[in-house]
């Protein structure tokens, strides 16, 4: 299952599991932000390449006007996958604490 | 499949089937015992695996089954998939994940990913029967990825 917010700060904040039956879900959510996003990952437990092409597509739609998808307490597993993915190089990413 | 098998289910083949195959990982880890961590990385190469079944053999036929051993602290996964045609996920080509943004697709990283994050990928086909076997051993070791964060 997965969680989409906003937390007080702002940011929107992701928790639960991102497996491909749940991107439509949170692309639709995504679509809502503009500008520089801070996406809270510290909930996140699991993200497939389904879910990394949400990342993607929000990250260039942005991108497109001027903004970006940053990436905030990633844990070490979603850190592998990200750099496995070249994720790395195309995102700002904060690792947990 | 090399370990003794020790749960085994068919899936229907359909992307809704992917709770139940959670479901059904994480249930065997907690009855073997196993390294939890590896879970979310088992998860991954499952999804990956049985989704591109989903969505490139939609002929075969209506369930697939998996297979799981334990392999302390991990575990060895077979796919069968019946009634398909041959797809070699071993032999697909890496995607350019150097592309700047732009030129950067959605789609392409599952068979990538799944090759860096598994100790062994191997791929069987019966033409006879037209039968396709998935195996990955996922046991622990975390590969070195290329850099760090």
């Amino acid at each position: 299952m997965l969680a989409m917010n906003f937390g007080a700060d702002g940011a929107v904040v992701m928790s639960g599991r991102l497996d491909a039956s749940q991107c439509p879900a949170a692309l639709a959510f995504l679509e809502k932000v503009d500008g520089t996003v801070t996406l809270d990952c510290r909930g996140l437990d699991y993200i497939s390449s389904a879910g990394l092409g949400v990342f993607l597509k929000t990250q260039k739609r942005l991108a497109g006007a001027g903004g970006k998808l940053r990436l905030t307490g990633v844990s070490r597993h979603l850190q592998d996958i990200f750099l496995y993915s070249g994720f790395d190089q195309i995102f700002e990413i904060e690792p947990a604490r | 499949m090399t370990g003794t098998v020790t749960a085994a289910r068919s899936f229907p083949r359909s992307f809704d089937s992917l709770d139940e195959i959670f479901a059904f990982t994480a249930a065997f880890f907690s009855g073997h015992g196993l390294d939890r961590d590896l879970l979310p990385t088992v998860d991954l190469v499952l999804e990956e695996l049985f989704t591109n079944m989903v969505k490139y053999s939609a002929g075969g036929a209506p369930s697939i089954r998996l297979e799981m051993a334990p392999a302390p602290p991990g575990v060895e996964v077979t796919l069968t998939d019946y009634d398909v045609d041959r797809f070699d996920v071993t032999l697909a080509p890496d995607t350019d994940i150097n592309l700047p943004l732009e030129d950067r697709k959605p789609g392409k990283l599952g068979l990538h990913l799944i090759r860096r994050l598994v100790d062994s990928l191997q791929y069987e086909y019966s033409t006879d029967r037209r039968e396709s076997r998935t195996t990955f051993r996922k046991t622990g070791a975390r590969k070195a990825a290329s850099g760090s964060i």
